[in-house]
């Protein structure tokens, strides 16, 4: 029998999606649905994890196993998932704030542990759930809801914070456009270990349409000239002031994930000699 | 005596605590109960530390109020540990003759009329056996040979410790030991007026400890998945599934802090593995939002709290029972959950199971509250009381009928609705921490909220009925009842029987399932009682105010007998407490 061929529409939910019309959101929304249905994965072997924020609702649009979590939690709980069910496709999403202020700390870890996820952030630059206070990536001197007197704190760069951390992927887009975005989410699905992409997804109410146009003016879509496979030439690319890199910027293989680590341990321990069951361990009381 | 307390302070390179595990495991080997509490001072190493032992062959429900056979290694050290080790009028005191001290100023009342001994422990460890790390085995060799300790089964021990890794090391030890029993025989012939008269079953016995005992539990129970950051008096539980569960197919994740211990927990259990995750008060805290998304997305999940004293950093190696207000109360929102006490080492084992059990099969998150007291000890158990109960089930997944138009939180009469897990087709759903409709989808209406809490809601009574006995002990009709909770069954327990053999009808009423209240179970246990007192580790007398608040079934007459924690429960001064309400009770009513 040949295999059903999925569409982008075998992801749809009937979830009503609650988005601002216009919101960048929308557009990763798209590309994950798309991503899925060309990896062609039955949506009951797909798990989305988000946090708390607009993005993080995406987790109940996307036909799959989805859990829009607690704000800051969703890595912890997509390694967990993963950890529990490696046989299974993990994708974590969720917004700036979510990942980079209140879940920093898991982001670090995560990526140390190069947990097999691909972890999709919507960076808007802004807290939008919340209507409008200044986030960890909101530039300096921004006027928002929190910084009536202008933003006094200096943004986090989230990709060189990833390349220095020691993630093994790490790509950028924009919810602007979907194909590409789509490729970097498959990419990201396909490659062994923690898949970081960060989405400029701009926050039409809180930040304005205009932003959009500020990607297109400044996004550089990388070419073969740049060599992902370099540390070097990642990290330069991170560092860029004025031009937005588009494209998977850093991209390594051959780490250990989370769960192929607790594979090896479960091997370890049976070299060290096997016990059968759970009675078996008394005699380690005697 | 058919019932010994000893006690061992010194520092903490003197191996005072490893001399009480050999102790324990000696007399575990002769099928003798053993009950050994550790007690450490605050410096992280080389600070004092006691181990305290009681051996009978009668069942030992607490760490004996008073120690009648005491080991020092120096004054300094002991002298920190007064407010735990007191000593019965004529306890045999062993010191080590190396230290400077002079005897007017040994930290021990001169009325006690204790039997003190100067023994060169340190002296013969470092000059016969040439190394002075071995005075703990040489001083061991003197204890067993005046308790009458069975020294077969201590150096059966410390084979079984160093026999195969270091040869050598077993054989030194060993040497220490029969140069300590020497010096006895030589210069003590007639021993002293303390000796241990309990024989052993010969059955042998095992030696755990509480922390260890619930994680063990946890294995048996089906953990496939736990997630800990390390804490006082919790790590044990992480150190022993690191080592275990891999075994087992299962993973251990040392996570970045006690929010991603539990979110790890979650996922792992929401993706269809049984999931535990452990901490003491403090990190509890930080999982207090995380526990909510359990219960809200009806996510089995067993989190442990091995209590500590508090507020804050409060006394980390201590023990007390004032988490039971952040257990049962201590999260934003309506939160349906489960709160189990074990009671004693065994029981942390059973407890594990029980959790498990009720976590899988209501689909809630259920909290273990353990303590330090419990957690720490060491205690012998039999065997084969640990496997007796079989409740060990797995995931229990929806029928291929439910996933017709799948609804993860149909409402059902039991609360309870079909759940699935990845790779079930046609299983798929959303699920979130927001209120929702029967299929997940978000809602914030107000009716659906009140629905779905009522059938949230609906599983505690069930639990209640099916789980979580009451323990009663003492006169059945008995009019005065002391009500407990957790560790502090061993020292009610043993002042209840203590108080009948002085001609006191009484019973202690001890809850394994705190939270919900198992009614019908505890209106059971107070039938006839007239006056009751709740004894418990808790300043603010945490568990008399929540059974005022949450059980309408106590009797009119009912006083809290409550004091801070880091201290252990005194039988005796429970016992004080029974005499004082007994008496009360037997007074003439004034006209
Ligand atoms: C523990 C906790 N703190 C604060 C909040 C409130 N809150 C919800 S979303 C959010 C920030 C959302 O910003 P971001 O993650 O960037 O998502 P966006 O809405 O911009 O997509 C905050 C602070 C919360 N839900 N939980
Ligand atoms: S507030 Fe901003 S981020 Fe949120 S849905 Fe509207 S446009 Fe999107
Ligand atoms: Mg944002």
């Amino acid at each position: 029998m040949e295999p059903v061929k999925l569409t982008a529409k075998d992801y749809k939910t009937s979830v009503p999606i609650v988005w601002c019309p216009g919101c960048g959101d929308f557009g990763v929304l798209n590309a994950m649905q798309q991503a899925a249905a060309e990896l062609a994965i039955p949506p009951e072997n797909l798990m989305v994890v988000s946090g708390i924020g607009c993005s993080s609702r995406i987790a109940g649009y996307v036909n799959a196993f989805g859990f829009n979590t607690i704000h800051g939690r969703a890595l912890p709980i997509a390694s967990g998932a993963k950890l529990a069910r490696p046989e299974m496709t993990v994708w974590a999403a969720g917004g700036d704030g979510d990942g980079y202020s209140i879940g920093t700390n898991h982001f670090v870890h995560t990526i140390r542990r190069n947990a097999d996820i691909t972890y999709i952030v919507m960076d808007n630059n802004i807290y939008g759930l919340t209507k409008g206070q200044v986030s960890p990536t909101t530039p300096h001197g921004d006027y928002t809801k929190s910084t009536p007197l202008g933003n006094p704190d200096r943004p986090l760069n989230p990709l060189a914070l990833a390349l220095e951390l020691g993630a093994t992927y790490i790509a950028q887009g924009f919810s602007g456009n979907v194909k590409h975005l789509r490729d970097l989410i498959v990419k990201g699905t396909q490659h062994k270990g923690f898949a970081f992409i960060n989405v400029k997804s701009p926050c039409v109410t809180f930040r304005g349409r205009q932003e959009f146009n500020v990607v297109r003016e400044h996004g550089v879509y990388l070419d073969e000239s740049h060599d992902p496979s370099s540390w070097e030439k990642a990290h330069e690319v991170t560092q860029w002031k004025e031009k937005i890199p588009l494209g998977v910027i850093y991209h390594v293989h051959g780490v250990p994930t989370l769960d192929e680590i607790a594979r090896d341990l479960q091997h370890k321990a049976e070299e060290q000699g096997h016990v059968e069951t759970s009675k078996d361990l008394l005699e380690i009381f005697g | 005596m058919r019932d010994v307390t000893l006690a061992i302070a010194g520092s903490g390179g003197d191996g005072v605590i490893t001399a009480g595990d050999f102790i324990v495991q000696a007399a575990a080997r002769k099928g003798l109960n053993a009950f050994m509490l550790k007690s450490y001072g605050p410096q992280i190493r080389g600070g004092e530390s006691s181990a305290r032992i009681r051996i009978s062959d009668r069942p030992i429900y607490s760490q004996g109020d008073f120690v009648d056979f005491l080991v020092v290694f120096s004054w300094k050290d002991f002298a920190r540990f007064s407010d735990e080790i007191k000593l019965r009028k004529g306890a045999v005191v062993l010191y080590d003759e190396a230290d400077s001290t002079p005897p007017e100023e040994f930290p021990i009342a001169a009325e006690l009329g204790a039997e003190l001994i100067a023994v060169p422990f340190k002296k013969m460890a470092a000059e016969e056996i040439k190394v002075p790390l071995t005075k703990n085995m040489v001083a061991l060799g003197v204890i067993a040979a005046l308790l009458h300790l069975p020294l077969d089964g201590i150096k059966d021990a410390v084979m079984k410790k160093f026999g195969k890794r270091k040869p050598e090391a077993a054989q030194v030890n060993i040497e220490a030991i029969d140069l300590g029993k020497g010096w006895v025989e030589k210069n003590l012939p007639d021993g002293t007026q303390i000796v241990l008269e309990a024989e052993g079953t010969g059955e042998p016995k095992l030696v755990m400890t509480g922390d260890d005992a619930v994680a063990y539990g946890a294995l048996h129970a089906g953990v496939k998945v736990f997630a800990g950051y390390p804490i006082t008096p919790a790590s044990p539980i992480l150190e022993f599934l690191s080592k275990w569960l891999p075994h087992f197919g299962g993973a251990v994740v040392q996570t970045e802090d006690e929010i991603a211990a539990i979110t790890y927990a979650i996922g792992a259990s929401w993706a269809g593995k049984q999931a535990m995750t452990a901490s003491s008060g403090p990190g509890v805290a930080l999982k207090l939002e995380a526990l909510g998304l359990a219960a809200i997305a009806e996510i089995p999940l067993v989190v442990v709290n091995v209590q500590r004293v508090g507020p804050s950093t409060g006394i980390p190696s201590k023990s007390e029972q004032a988490d039971l207000f952040q257990a049962v109360g201590g999260t934003p929102g309506d939160v349906p959950r489960v709160v189990l006490a074990p009671s004693d080492v065994e029981d942390n084992f059973q407890v594990a199971i029980e959790a498990f059990y009720i976590a899988e099969k209501y689909q809630i998150p259920v909290v273990i509250l353990s303590d330090q007291f419990l957690g720490e000890r060491s205690e012998t158990i039999d065997p084969d009381v640990l496997f007796a109960r079989k409740r060990v089930i797995a995931r229990q997944l929806a029928k291929p009928s439910d996933l017709k138009e799948y609804k993860r939180y149909k409402l059902t009469d039991t609360g309870v609705s079909p759940m699935t897990v990845p790779g079930m087709k046609g299983g798929q759903y959303i699920t979130s921490g927001l209120e929702h409709y029967e299929d997940g989808r978000p809602t914030s209406s107000g009716t659906m909220h009140q629905i779905m809490s009522e059938k949230r809601a609906r599983k505690l009574p069930l639990i209640a009925e099916e789980s979580g006995f009451v323990r009663v002990y003492g006169d059945e009709d008995a009019e005065l009842a002391v009500l407990a909770w957790g560790s502090s069954k061993g020292a009610v327990r043993e002042a209840v029987e203590r108080a009948r053999a002085e001609g006191i009808k009484v019973k202690a009423i001890v809850p394994q399932l705190i939270y919900p209240v198992p009614e019908k179970k505890l209106d059971a246990a107070l039938k006839g009682v007239k006056r009751a007192v709740v004894v418990e580790l808790s300043f603010g007398a945490q568990f008399y105010r929540f059974l005022r608040a949450y059980y309408d079934g106590l009797p009119k007459e009912t006083y809290s007998y409550a004091r801070s924690g880091a201290n252990p429960l005194l039988v005796s001064e429970v016992l004080e407490a029974i005499k004082e309400h007994a008496g009360a009770m037997n007074a003439p009513q004034e006209a």
